[in-house]
């Protein structure tokens, strides 16, 4: 039952991706005052695209100080590892809007771009916006309720 | 506690994929349905999403007058997101094991992917508190 795959008639769905931490980032050190006014502005924002309809889901991510990479090991237990690419891009938050248009994406996106930083100035933040793809089609599905689903055959 | 789980990937990567055979493209997605099923059984699955393939991403930025400034231009090394999971789990080793699981899914001819998973807690209330 995922919230995000029920899409009104005629409408699409696009994910709005705010790439704009850098490995190792904390929390921002701005005056409170500032944090506060960006705060609000997301407030705003996420009660607009509520009233109107279009919020699918949005969240804001902890700080990539606290981001980890996982991959399995042969035996398939979690390999952890906490150390990235300084020029790495993390995700600090995003929205999942659904829209009658992908202008009224680009739109919103303009929004967030625009949202309030240190001293009140506009971020300027780039954002990121990525349809989002419906089901696989079907004959890719096909037969998958028997197909073996154990992590290899050969 | 939540997480998200992000498969990250370079159009490189995705071009790759777009090569595999449709069996290793169907025993793929078949692995992700059972995993999907196995998280809803448990209670932990939050949301998922696939996305649309990088070739169709924009960056967004607001102009002066606040109009949308969009740009499809981005450095080949650039990693894109591919899909996600959100998860409510007990506790992060819970999440590092999910994305063991993702981590592990299989690719062509069965052998594992061995793709590297994100594992990022969320921060905020869940959008109902906000609104």
């Amino acid at each position: 039952m995922s919230a995000t795959r029920a899409t009104m008639e005629g409408t699409m769905k696009y994910l709005l991706m705010m790439n704009t931490m850098r490995a190792g980032q904390g929390v921002p050190q701005w005056p409170i005052h500032d944090l506060h006014a960006h705060i609000a502005f997301m407030r705003a924002l996420a009660q607009d695209l509520h009233h109107a309809g279009e919020l699918v889901l949005a969240e804001g991510l902890t700080f990539p100080d606290q981001a980890r990479l996982v991959r399995a090991a042969s035996d398939g237990t979690p390999i952890t590892d906490g150390v990235f690419p300084e020029s790495k891009e993390f995700l600090a938050g995003f929205w999942i809007v659904d829209v009658a248009a992908p202008e009224r994406a680009y739109a919103i996106a303009a929004r967030i771009s625009a949202a309030p930083g240190p001293g009140g100035a506009p971020l300027d933040m780039p954002i990121e916006v990525r349809p989002v793809a419906g089901a696989p089609p079907p004959e890719m599905l096909r037969d998958v309720e028997n197909q073996p689903t154990a992590t290899t055959k050969r | 506690m939540r997480y998200m789980l992000l498969m990250t990937g370079t159009c490189a990567g995705v071009d790759h994929y777009r090569a595999w055979s449709e069996k290793d493209i169907q025993a793929h997605f078949a692995y992700l349905q059972k995993l999907n099923r196995e998280l809803t059984g448990s209670g932990e699955f939050v949301a998922t999403a696939p996305l649309a393939p990088p070739q169709q991403a924009l960056t967004v930025r607001a102009g002066k007058d606040g109009a949308p400034v969009t740009d499809g231009v981005f450095p080949e090394s650039k990693e894109f997101l591919l899909g996600y999971w959100i998860v409510d789990v007990d506790c992060p080793e819970r999440a590092c094991a999910i994305a063991a699981r993702l981590s592990a899914g299989p690719g062509p001819g069965g052998v594992p992917t061995n793709m590297p998973i994100e594992v990022r807690q969320v921060m905020t209330a869940r959008t109902a508190d906000l609104t």
